[in-house]
């Protein structure tokens, strides 16, 4: 009963922030929905000149041209949704480096959750909405499905999170890591949104452990288009155990977090 | 009479001796100032590595599945080169829009259009400057990768030759169309998604993924016909596969580009000049 009403206050809570953070980029109201645009822009061009090129050049092995909508779709929403909800996570090496972190020790809540829930980035409203709308619109699933490419999505958000976090928590121990986050960041997405079957041997093992591109969208395809349980429960296991490391690691760091006497407002 | 003669010949040719060694003198100290924080440069090469990684695997699969040594004139060899060199023309860009968009906003342009220097000239030395250093680095760790991955390259010592002249070209076209969005800012709240728009135009129209004669129709002849291939594909094509008629092509496609876009540029800067307000300070 402790851990369901743990549960529902954290959701709140989450919820109380995405909602501010909404309303702050609202201010700007034109710039937010110009944002929104040339994100949904920005995908399409990219999911246009894929889906023409794999009709040209078709893959073997069962990959289809309707795939790459999939991969795509996916691996957006996924980021969309954790950029979205928890967009501080990118600053986090910065905030370790500042002694940007001394305004959230003081609070009840949990620090990194508390951090990472902070900001919210507007842009990626903006691939949640095209991945949405490319999912339905192109592939027309079932109620099924859509829930399904919702829970999916859900748990790469996740492992995009805690992928950030990683990196980030990495400051405690190396100095600042901030570029090397954003580039790790950039490399997980580019490799999720290629097909898994132009890789293998080393680079395959490499894409299921250290840049889990894999579980973000090649396993999400693989469920989309022929579910299993044993697959499924390989997604969940993974983005618990990779979910579990990211905690693990800022918990571990912070006990080496030096405060910088920092004077200032949490924004 | 002689003697009259030259002396605005004279006084131009040192105006812009003068011109020419000062906007150097900018373009040197970027240079520097680049130079101070190579490692943070090497460190964005990473996603050269990873971009150029994936491509040419991705086109290894392309050919072996198709079962050809060539395709439309490239071979595996020449395509991984060839994204290489559009790779690193199109990593090496710097974040020039958001720099001027904040020098609108916060009024700093006000303080450099004080100095001795054109506002236009100042930025593109400046911007010249981060690119080329950019540009020398990626084109290193690149030139490793496809080295490795495909070993020597092809290239004609004609392709060499012409090869920064229209690079230069190319960069040129990137900072008229770059900061002519930047100057956007004295009229809307957000400028950089402008600049994402043309960005991503530019890499999937402009041939960053493939060559553009590989497309499809009627998405080669559109993307042949419109500026961004002037951007990456036609300086990348000119290095890897050399050919003259399309080399004059390419420069003549260039100019026309440069010409229209300065002018734009030019029109957008003179309008946007008079609507900065200097309040002493």
């Amino acid at each position: 009963m402790f851990v369901v009403k743990a549960g529902f206050r954290t959701v709140r809570f989450i919820g109380s922030y995405l909602v501010a953070n909404l309303q702050a980029a609202m201010e700007y109201r034109v710039a937010f929905i110009v944002q929104i645009i040339t994100m949904i822009a920005n995908d399409g061009l990219w999911l246009f000149f894929w889906w023409t090129y794999f009709r040209q050049f078709p893959l073997v092995n069962g990959w289809q041209s309707n795939n790459i909508i999939i991969i795509w779709a996916v691996a957006a929403c996924g980021f969309g949704i954790g950029m979205a909800v928890f967009g501080n996570a990118p600053k986090l090496a910065a905030l370790i480096m500042n002694g940007g972190l001394d305004a959230y020790l003081g609070m009840p809540r949990n620090v990194l959750l508390h951090v990472c829930i902070t900001a919210s980035d507007p842009t990626a409203w903006g691939d949640i909405v095209f991945a949405l709308g490319a999912f339905v619109l192109l592939l027309h699933p079932d109620l099924l499905h859509f829930a399904l490419f919702l829970l999916l999505s859900l748990l790469g958000a996740l492992i995009f999170v805690a992928f950030l976090v990683i990196f980030g928590s990495m400051a405690f121990f190396l100095g600042n890591t901030e570029g090397l986050s954003q580039q790790m960041l950039g490399a997980l997405v580019t490799f999720s949104t290629y097909p898994m079957n132009i890789f293998n041997g080393v680079v395959r093992i490499f894409l299921f452990t250290v840049i889990p591109a894999g579980f973000i969208s090649f396993v999400p395809l693989q469920l989309l288009q022929h579910f299993s349980w044993p697959l499924f429960g390989a997604m969940v296991g993974f983005t618990v155990g990779f979910v579990g490391v990211a905690v693990t690691l800022f918990e571990f760091g912070l006990r080496r977090y030096e405060s910088g006497n920092l004077l200032g407002m949490q924004n | 009479m002689e003697a009259i003669g030259k002396g605005p010949i004279h006084r131009a040719r040192g105006v812009l001796y003068h011109s020419l060694q000062k906007y150097t003198a900018i373009m040197r100290v970027s240079i520097a100032n680049n130079l101070a924080y190579v490692m943070e440069v090497f460190f964005r090469a990473l996603l050269l590595v990873v971009l150029v990684f994936i491509l040419g695997q991705l086109w290894k699969t392309t050919f072996s599945i198709r079962g050809v040594a060539v395709l439309d004139g490239f071979s595996i060899s020449d395509m991984v080169w060839y994204l290489v060199v559009a790779e690193t023309i199109a990593l090496s860009l710097p974040q020039l829009t958001r720099r001027i968009d904040q020098e609108v906003r916060s009024g700093q342009l006000a303080y450099l259009l004080g100095r001795p220097c054109n506002y236009v000239f100042y930025n593109f030395a400046q911007y010249l400057g981060e690119r080329l250093v950019r540009l020398a680095i990626n084109g290193a760790v690149g030139a490793i990768l496809a080295l490795i991955f495909v070993g020597l390259p092809h290239f004609t010592w004609m392709g060499v030759i012409a090869w920064p002249l229209v690079t230069f070209f190319a960069l040129c076209i990137d900072f008229v169309a770059y900061f002519s969005i930047g100057l956007l800012a004295f009229w809307t709240e957000e400028t950089s998604s402008f600049a994402l728009i043309f960005n991503r135009l530019t890499l999937v129209l402009g041939g960053v993924l493939a060559p553009i004669t590989i497309f499809p129709e009627p998405l080669r002849s559109i993307a042949l016909l419109l500026p961004f291939s002037t951007i990456l594909y036609g300086p990348s094509r000119t290095l890897v596969h050399f050919e003259l008629d399309q080399f004059a092509l390419l420069l003549l496609h260039q100019l026309i580009t440069l010409v229209v876009g300065s002018l734009i540029l030019l029109a957008i800067y003179q309008v946007a000049i008079r609507r900065v307000n200097i309040n002493g300070g």
